[in-house]
This record gives C-alpha cells, structure tokens and sequence, in this order.
C-alpha cells in the first residue's frame, strides 16, 4: 500500500506532538537535578552551571538508601511471587474445565478495578493488629492481590495461543502433566512471562499509596514514600532538586529492566509449532 | 511391539452424540492398519482413544497383554505423529527428536546421540539438526514429526492424517517413506486418513468407518473388490464406482442403456420387479470400438450419448448422464452427501481407452463388464452380490503376506 505524502507527513507530526508530550517532563526533571542550590529559580529549562551536587545529597542520606533497597528488594520478591502464581493460576483458566472458572476471572478483574485508597485504610488497622505494619511482607502481600489478576489475564491469553497438540504430543512423548507444563508449555510462554513480570515490576515499583500508609519507618519504606519526607539542604529550602535527582536514580532500574526484558518478548516465538 | 486389541469400543459425549459406536477391531503385531472414512466418522476419535487423549466411555483397549483403559498416555508407551505436525518450537530438531529420550533419565547422553543421529539417519535430516523448526519446509518438518514417533522403542505408531497438510506431490513421496520405514521397523501401525491412495496404498488392512460404525475391515482389494455394502463400495475407488437403478425382469436385469442377465449369487436374494441398485466401476467400461475381442463375452455392448470427456493422457473419462427415478436419485444424492461429495446430476463416469477419439456431445458404443457388477439393496445398501468365497480367499493371501513379512 502505498502511503501519501500527506498522511505521511500527518503522522511524523502526530508521533513528534506524542514524544513531546511524554518526554519533556522526563528531561526537565533530569535537567531540574543538576541544577545546584537555589538554581532552580533561574527561569531556564537547562542549570546554568551542570553540578552533581544533589545526587551526592541524595546517596548521603540514609533515607534514600535504605528506601532504594526495601523498594528493590520488595519489587523483586512480590514480582517473582506473583508471575509464578499467574503462570499456574492462568495455566489452570485456560486448560482447564472447573466450575466457576468465570467467576475466578471476574473476580480477579473486579479486585483491580477495587481503589487502592479504599482499601489502604481498613488494612492500615489490620495491619497494626496482627503485627505485619511497617513490615516487608505487610508491603508484599496488597503487592501482590493487585497486580496478580493483571498478570493472570496477560498469561491467560498467552497460554490460550499455545496450540493443545504441543501438550498432547508431550504427553504421549511420555511427559508427566508438570514436565509438559515445565518443558514445552512454560518456555512457549515465555514472552507471557516477562510482560507479565515487567508490568508486576512496575506497579509495585511505583506504588506511592500503600508505601506511605503501611509503613512508618525506614524498615520497610519504598522509594516513592521516601521522597516525600525528604528534606533540603537546609530546613527552609524546598528539596525540589534532590526529589528530581532521586527521581532519576529509581528511574534508570526500570528503564535497564525494560530494555533488557524487551529483547526476550519477541512475537511468533511458536512459529513453526504448527503447520504454516 | 505388541497387537491391539479393541472391544466394543465406545465414545460418548456428554451430550449423549455417539462418536464411536461399539467398535471391535484387533490389529496384529506388526500391521499396518488404516482408519478410514469421510469426516465426523470418528476415526480420528478412535485413533485418540488408542493413545489415550481421549476417554473410552465403555469398552476394553487392550495393547500386548494389557488393558489400558484407565492408563496415561504416557505410560501406554506409543508415539504418535499429529496432523500439525506439533513440534515443539523453542527446540532444536536434535532436541525435538531426543525430547520422547530425555524424559526417561536411564537413558545416558551418548544413547541419546546414537539413537537421533540413527533416526536421523533414516529420515535425512543430518544438515537439519541444529536448525529450529520455524526454518523447516513443511516436508522437513513432516520428518521431524516422524522421528520423534521413531526414536523410541513404542508398542505401536499412530498417525492422525499426517500427509494432508503437504502439496501433492510431497505427499507422494512422504507416502513412500512411511511404507518403508514401517516394513523396515516392523512396528505396529494405526494410520488415519481420508484420503484414499493412502488408504489402499499403505494399509495390510483398511477399517472403513461411518458415523461411528465400523463398515468393513477388510485387504485393500477386498474393499474394492468385495465390499459388503454400497457405502464401502462408493467410497472406496477414484473416480467413484458407477450406481445405477436396476429392475429385476425374471432372470434378466434392466438397467439404464442396458440389460444383461441377474447374476447368480443374487438370484435367490431378489423378487421380480424389485429395484435395486447396480453398481459398476468406471475401469469395466470400455469403448467398444477399443475392446480386446477376448473381453467382449464378459459383458455387454451399449450405445450412449456423452456429454463431456476428459482426456489425461494416460486415461480418459467419459460422462454420460441418465435419467433415474426420484427413489434412487434421492438414495444416490445421500450417499453423496455422505461421502462429503455432491451428486448434481445421475450420470455415468467411465474410463476409456486414451486412444478413443470420441467426442463430446456423439453417441458412441460401449461395453460394460457386467461380470464384476455389483447389486445393493436400495434400502439396506447392503451388496447381494458379494462373494465370500472370494473375499475369504483374498484375506488368507493378506495373513499369509503380513505373516511372511513379520517372520522376517
């Protein structure tokens, strides 16, 4: 099909407005954190001198040090908890014939929709009573009711792409129920997996509400919850310059993880499967 | 290797549909069994019930000395090679053959390569090996399918219609290579097809299936020489054999064109005025004018008109169309629909000599072998002219075939 010049040129504009759209926030905040001092007022998109001075701040404080690590090691632990639980739970829905197996995905697509502040204070009460307020698992565990209906109905629709014959023919291959689901089922769902993981990674990762009311201290405090009690150079300033730089800190995890997960999603990997 | 048993065999569904209807069948050691029928027969249900994907509702599966009703497919310890082939993608061709090897941890890695490199071997797929499937042509991967059925030491092959998704002419000579590779191993084999040169070609014996009912199982030239009912007789055959409407006249029988005496073996079976069907292969027609003089006796001489010819170098096929009373009509019309054809006009298809320069839209002279013809009873379909005799004399000569090759 041949494209006019006309439309062509309608949609480089209309990409560059998006790109725009979407990324002049991002350079700001990155040129907002190497703005030094009171720099920040100085009216011009770019520092007037480039200083490393608030990412210095930011690596100083313990504050932000510890928040990093709970942040990374909570999104690692609820993330790999949560795909593994999918891939089983959607293996189940879509190989499976159960009653109320509707109900099953209903209820799971009900529960994301649920407001995460709605149910963020009744927890906070909970919580405290049973001694897992201001804890990691206390973190983990809304973590991971909000983001495994998500990676269910990702795999769900990965797995129902995966042709019945590749189960059956590992079956009279001699393949036990869980060597057919671990050699040939889980491998050809791989790209379910990782885009799973990948979207689990970042909701936990950015999870601001649950961070600041299920926790009270540095023990289990995420990134995003930190920031908001850092404080500046001085008791008077706004810390606005090193709540950018930290920004940019937590930022580079998830674009690494993003480009390194992208490659492992490739499309038509059970080409050849089939006949074609 | 081992023998299968099935005894009244049925699958069926929860909504009470009987896909398989009380089937008996025993394959021997060694042979090389083909299912075969037009689609929805069931053939590819009771090929699953076999390897065990499929649920058996009521009836015994026996493999060698075992029933394996209740058992996994994996512990029935066949193989079987799926109409899509069903590689498994993210494996090399090595690592799809050496898949069925590397489940069983007794088997060590050196075993493992012989027995691919062998299977490889008799597949040609040596330069292949690393390769993954998605690079495969549609043949390659055919053989890949084939090799991991081979690798292992099964009871039995099964095959679900494995050459349909192949053009003609690879179909030709993947056909070929099934043959071989089954003489050569020697292993019992249950092959589904619809396709018909695969059936006559391949099988020892040919179960013919319709909705669910075994029709006859029997040699290949049994089905098609002595089938035991006008099913079995339409079905099997390129072009289709000829079913005209028959009256019985005292001794003589009239057909359309021509009359010729009541055979025999029938005459007892019909009562005077009776309609049946009559049913004569395109091949024992001839144009009269080409006939071998020796053959004229056998049968009869008629004149026709022909509407169409088609000439294909090595043999040519003449229709001519013929009136027919809406009974048989109507009966020839639903054996078309089951045998998944269309009957849109009773006419004859008979095959001439190539030489005949007949030509469209003339009348020619004809001659019909009506030694060979066969007559259905129009409500039963069942063939009155069937010979046991004969048809007992063609099985003996099948065992004593499959015997001498399996003593090998």
């Amino acid at each position: 099909m041949k494209v006019s010049r006309r439309t062509q040129a309608f949609w480089i504009a209309g990409a560059i407005l998006i790109i725009a759209y979407a990324i002049i926030p991002v350079l700001w905040i990155i040129s907002l954190s190497f703005k030094e001092g009171d720099d920040i007022t100085n009216k011009s998109f770019l520092p007037s001198t480039w200083s490393w001075e608030n990412y210095k701040t930011v690596f100083a404080s313990d504050l932000f040090t510890t928040a990093l690590r709970n942040s990374v090691g909570m999104s690692l632990i609820a993330t790999t908890i949560s795909v593994i639980l999918a891939t089983l739970a959607a293996y189940a829905i879509s190989r499976l014939d159960f009653p109320g197996k509707r109900l099953v995905l209903g209820v799971a697509l009900a529960i994301t929709v649920f407001p995460v502040i709605a149910i963020a204070t009744p927890l906070f009460d909970l919580w405290r009573n049973i001694g897992l307020y201001d804890t990691w698992l206390g973190l983990i565990i809304p973590y991971l009711s909000y983001s495994l209906p998500l990676s269910v109905y990702v795999l769900a629709a990965f797995f129902r792409e995966i042709p019945w014959e590749m189960e059956q023919a590992a079956q009279v291959d001699g393949a036990t129920a869980w060597q057919a689901f671990r050699r040939v089922i889980v491998p050809l769902a791989t790209p379910g997996v990782f885009t799973a993981a990948i979207l689990t990674f970042f909701a936990v990762w950015n999870d601001f509400v649950f961070g600041i009311t299920l926790t009270s201290s540095e023990a289990a405090r995420p990134v995003p919850a930190a920031l908001a009690f850092f404080q500046g150079a001085s008791q008077f300033s706004q810390p606005t310059a090193p709540i950018a730089a930290a920004a940019v800190v937590v930022t580079i995890p998830v674009v690494i993880l993003v480009l390194l997960f992208q490659r492992k999603i490739v499309a038509g990997l059970t080409n050849g499967a089939v006949k074609g | 290797m081992a023998a299968i048993e099935m005894r009244n065999i049925v699958k069926e569904y929860g909504d009470g549909f009987k896909a398989v209807n009380d089937i008996s069948l025993s394959i021997a050691d060694g042979e090389f069994m083909i299912l075969v029928g037009p689609s929805g027969c069931g053939k590819s249900t009771l090929l699953r019930m076999i390897v065990g994907l499929e649920d058996i509702t009521s009836g015994d599966m026996v493999i060698g000395d075992d029933r394996v009703n209740e058992k996994a497919p994996r512990d029935r310890n066949l193989s079987m090679v799926f109409q899509n082939y069903a590689l498994y993608p993210h494996l090399t061709v090595f690592e799809n053959i050496a898949f069925p090897l590397r489940l069983n941890k007794k088997i060590g890695e050196d075993e493992i390569k012989r027995r691919v490199n062998e299977a490889a071997d008799m597949l040609e797929l040596h330069e292949h090996l690393e390769r993954k499937p998605a690079n495969l042509s549609g043949g390659q991967r055919q053989r890949v399918a084939m090799g991991r059925a081979i690798v292992r030491q099964v009871n039995a092959f099964l095959f679900d219609e494995p050459l349909s998704n192949l053009d003609a002419k690879l179909r030709g000579q993947m056909r070929t290579e099934i043959s071989r590779m089954q003489r050569r191993l020697g292993t019992t084999t249950v092959y589904v097809t619809h396709d018909q040169t695969e059936a006559m070609t391949l099988g020892d014996r040919v179960a013919v299936l319709r909705r669910g009912f075994l029709q006859q199982v029997a040699s290949p030239r049994e089905l098609y020489e002595q089938p035991v009912n006008m099913f079995v007789a339409g079905f099997i055959g390129s072009p289709p054999m000829n079913f005209l409407p028959a009256v019985v006249s005292g001794q003589r029988l009239k057909l359309p064109f021509l009359e010729t005496d009541l055979p025999a073996i029938a005459s007892g079976k019909v009562t005077d005025g009776q309609l049946l069907i009559a049913g004569i292969r395109p091949e024992h027609f001839e144009d009269a004018r080409l006939l071998d003089p020796s053959k004229r006796d056998r049968g009869v001489t008629f004149r026709a008109k022909v509407d169409v010819t088609e000439w294909l170098g090595d043999s040519q096929y003449a229709y001519i169309p013929f009136e027919a009373n809406e009974e048989v009509t109507k009966q020839l019309a639903d054996l078309a629909a089951e045998l998944d054809s269309e009957a849109l006009r009773t006419q004859l298809i008979i095959s001439i000599d190539a030489m005949s320069r007949l030509r469209e839209n003339h009348e020619g002279e004809f001659w019909a072998d009506t030694s060979r013809m066969h007559l259905f009873d129009p409500r039963t379909g069942e063939n009155l002219t069937r010979d046991e005799a004969a048809a007992a004399d063609l099985a003996s000569y099948e065992e004593e075939e499959l015997r001498e090759r399996t003593a090998q």
